[in-house]
């Protein structure tokens, strides 16, 4: 027998598998994927590969993204609101590379939207699935840092000491001080780190869509929001969450106001706006520009009503 | 632009186009030159890489321009491509072929002390002729000026009596002698029954196979600070080393088809154990093994193999302290991820700034009861 006939053998070589993790590391994801959306909010340790990208750089929400493209999938990329950060651009272009899925930057096309800490401004849909890359999956990190402890304060829905937390920011400050990954209960048993999306995002998850995943791969966690599900932030009865207060803020291009702005200092002293997600935008600017675009509903309307009325109450000016 | 609104793809291809033209390509040459004159850089990558394979560390090590932290993640992201197809025989010391061989607790030990290969008694002196080029210097390199003999070097007048290829343990003199508590018997095990810290998740308290993997493929400079803090007073454990070895192993693999044993090839391994004599009940064992000659990793990582036994460690040497930040790749990853735009985040929390500055700050407040505001930005 020739080389030449144990080469005919053989499958061509190629030099990575498909989305890039090997066969064993899917299923591992996937398996853990469906343990999460089986029990809403629960942290599932997963093994987490390293991938070409540092780090801390997103490589958990990649993992789970890398789990479920296909070649028909159309991939969105955000970081921090932006479809062309460097570091989405880097992104999208590892998974269409590793993949052959198709990229977009209109929230209503995509199929898989990873995102590093924004959920975008128009609704997502049934069959979206949103992955946030995740630094922190632990909400009790503040208050307890081993993490045998924390596992059975959750088991035990012992979350008192994160209340505490808010009532000594009410004290000291008569307000909440979380900024971004403000705890959150999901389907009334386990509270999260919703990822560090701002406030104005949180209530977007609250009976979405859209299936939400969130993974964060230094920690080797990933939990799920499922469709149709519950999440409230925490709050004591008589002091309401408050999303952040931009209401006076307009877009500097686009006049666009109650979208969560980016605040850019100018050089004398003063702040422009402008509409934190890129990708809507962009279609907001084509259409003034006389281009026809198509736009989903947005969460929050022109007067910054919330969709879902009554979810959230209404913004109060510190007293 | 840092952000920008359009190009952050033409802009990355510009960024790294610029990296390389700032050191220069790598070529085949290079990365052969570096495999063969650096063996112990090209040893600690494949140890914080978790993956034996020369060539491919000195080829990380030429594309990231010697950054360490990026080469070990390019060796891991490959890593990440392979699947595992077969397991290796494990990897016992008196079958490895060991080159040094010391002991700090003892003037002398069974077998002997073995210097083997080491810069620990050398002077550290530039050899500056070597900028001159001069021949002299360099085959004068490694010399400590004292004509130390040299264990790897073959004594080409003496062929028939080649060095002791392994010597007996240090330990088991200590466990006949009653000091240190006999070995628990092990059941044998399939490979695949071993945890594993590259295929399972991470949890604590952590499997000692865990913890001996973390500590392997730990970042260097990490497991030496916590360490050296440990050994300095911040922990309670005083190591002496016990036994330092460094050698070489064949790997030994099943063939799948005749069922026969072969080498799969000889990789360079180091391990360390160190003793304590700290509860005065008998010795006790602190051990590290890492793929490559790494002795300062070795030594810093078995004493923090005990550290975190103590009932009471430092916080800095509790398990799940230690594993979590001696990794490489994340704290390095996530140390540079603040480089990232975080505004979206930066944002929320001003929110909650502004707010509180109007509440204390307006008109009619008292401004002496405001509090130093700390907040954490994700």
């Amino acid at each position: 027998m020739t080389t030449t006939a144990l080469e005919s053998l053989a499958l061509p070589r190629e030099d990575y598998a498909y989305g890039f993790l090997d066969a064993f590391a899917k299923r591992e994801l996937r398996r853990r994927t469906l343990k999460a959306i089986a029990i809403p909010g629960y942290q599932v340790p997963y093994a987490s590969r390293e991938l070409p990208i540092a780090r801390g750089w997103g490589t958990g929400g990649l993992q789970v993204s890398l789990s479920l493209v296909g070649p028909e999938s159309v991939i969105k990329v955000i970081d921090q609101g932006s479809d062309d950060s460097v570091n989405a651009a880097n992104l999208r272009r590892f998974i269409t590379r590793m993949s052959g899925a198709a990229t977009t930057t209109d929230v209503l096309e995509a199929t898989i939207i990873q995102s590093r800490h924004r959920i975008p401004e128009e609704v997502l849909r049934e069959e979206q699935a949103l992955v946030l890359q995740v630094p922190d999956p632990e909400p009790l990190r503040a208050v307890q840092s081993d993490s045998s402890k924390t596992h059975q304060m959750h088991a035990d829905s012992d979350y008192s000491q994160l209340w505490l937390v808010l009532y000594e920011q009410l004290v000291r400050y008569k307000q909440y001080l979380q900024g971004a990954s403000y705890p959150s209960l999901v389907n009334g048993r386990y509270v999260i780190s919703p990822s560090p999306i701002p406030r104005w995002d949180t209530p977007k998850l609250h009976q979405a869509a859209h299936l939400t995943l969130l993974s964060a791969g230094r920690e080797k966690r990933l939990y799920a929001v499922p469709p149709y599900t519950d999440v409230y932030p925490l709050e004591f009865s008589d002091v309401p969450f408050q999303v952040e207060d931009q209401r006076t803020w307009a877009d500097a291009v686009t006049g666009v106001v109650n979208k969560f702005m980016n605040e850019i200092p100018q050089v004398d002293g003063t702040s422009a706006y402008e509409v934190s997600d890129s990708g809507y935008l962009d279609k907001l600017v084509a259409q003034q520009q006389g281009e026809r675009q198509a736009f989903g509903a947005t969460y929050y309307d022109d007067e910054g009503n919330f969709y879902k009325d009554g979810y959230l109450k209404a913004l109060v000016r510190p007293q | 632009m840092y952000v920008a609104t359009k190009g952050g793809e033409a802009a990355i291809q510009e960024s790294e186009k610029l990296f390389h033209a700032l050191k220069g390509q790598p070529t085949r040459d290079l990365v052969h030159a570096i495999a063969e004159s650096l063996p112990y850089l090209v040893d600690r990558v494949m140890g914080e890489a978790s993956l034996y394979a020369p060539e491919l560390a000195a080829l990380a090590i030429a594309q990231s321009g010697g950054d360490l932290y990026e080469a070990v993640l390019l060796l891991r992201a490959y890593r990440s491509t392979q699947p595992r197809l077969a397991y290796a025989s494990p990897v016992t010391p008196d079958k490895t072929l060991t080159v040094r061989r010391i002991s700090a607790a003892f003037k002398d030990i069974p077998g002997g002390q073995v210097l083997g290969p080491s810069l620990d008694y050398s002077h550290r002196i530039l050899k500056l002729e070597i900028l001159d080029g001069s021949d002299r210097a360099v085959s004068d390199l490694h010399s400590n000026g004292h004509n130390a003999p040299d264990a790897t070097t073959v004594d080409e007048s003496k062929p028939d009596s080649p060095a002791s290829p392994s010597y007996p343990f240090v330990a088991d003199w200590q466990r006949s002698a009653g000091l240190l508590a006999a070995l628990p018997v092990q059941e044998s095990r399939q490979p695949a029954d071993i945890p594993d810290v590259t295929r399972d998740p991470a949890l604590f308290p952590a499997p000692r196979e865990h913890r001996l993997q973390a500590l392997a493929r730990a970042d260097t400079g990490g497991v030496l600070a916590l360490g050296y803090a440990s050994m300095r007073g911040y922990g309670l454990i005083h190591p002496t080393v016990n036994e330092l070895r460094l050698s070489h192993a064949e790997i030994e693999v099943t063939h799948p088809v005749t069922g026969e044993p072969f080498s799969a090839g000889r990789v360079r391994v180091s391990q360390a154990e160190v003793v304590t004599s700290g509860d005065k009940t008998g010795l006790s064992l602190g051990f590290a093994a890492t793929l490559g000659w790494n002795e300062v990793k070795l030594i810093a990582a078995a004493t923090l193999d005990l550290e975190m036994n103590q009932a009471e460690p430092h916080p800095a040497h509790t398990e799940e302290f230690v594993m979590y930040h001696t990794e490489p790749v994340e704290a390095s990853g996530f140390c540079i991820h603040f480089k990232l735009p975080h505004y979206v985040t930066f944002a929320s929390s001003l929110d909650n700034l502004r707010k509180v500055i109007a509440t204390y700050y307006s008109a009619n407040e008292d401004n002496a009861e405001l509090e130093p505001m700390t907040q954490r930005t994700p």
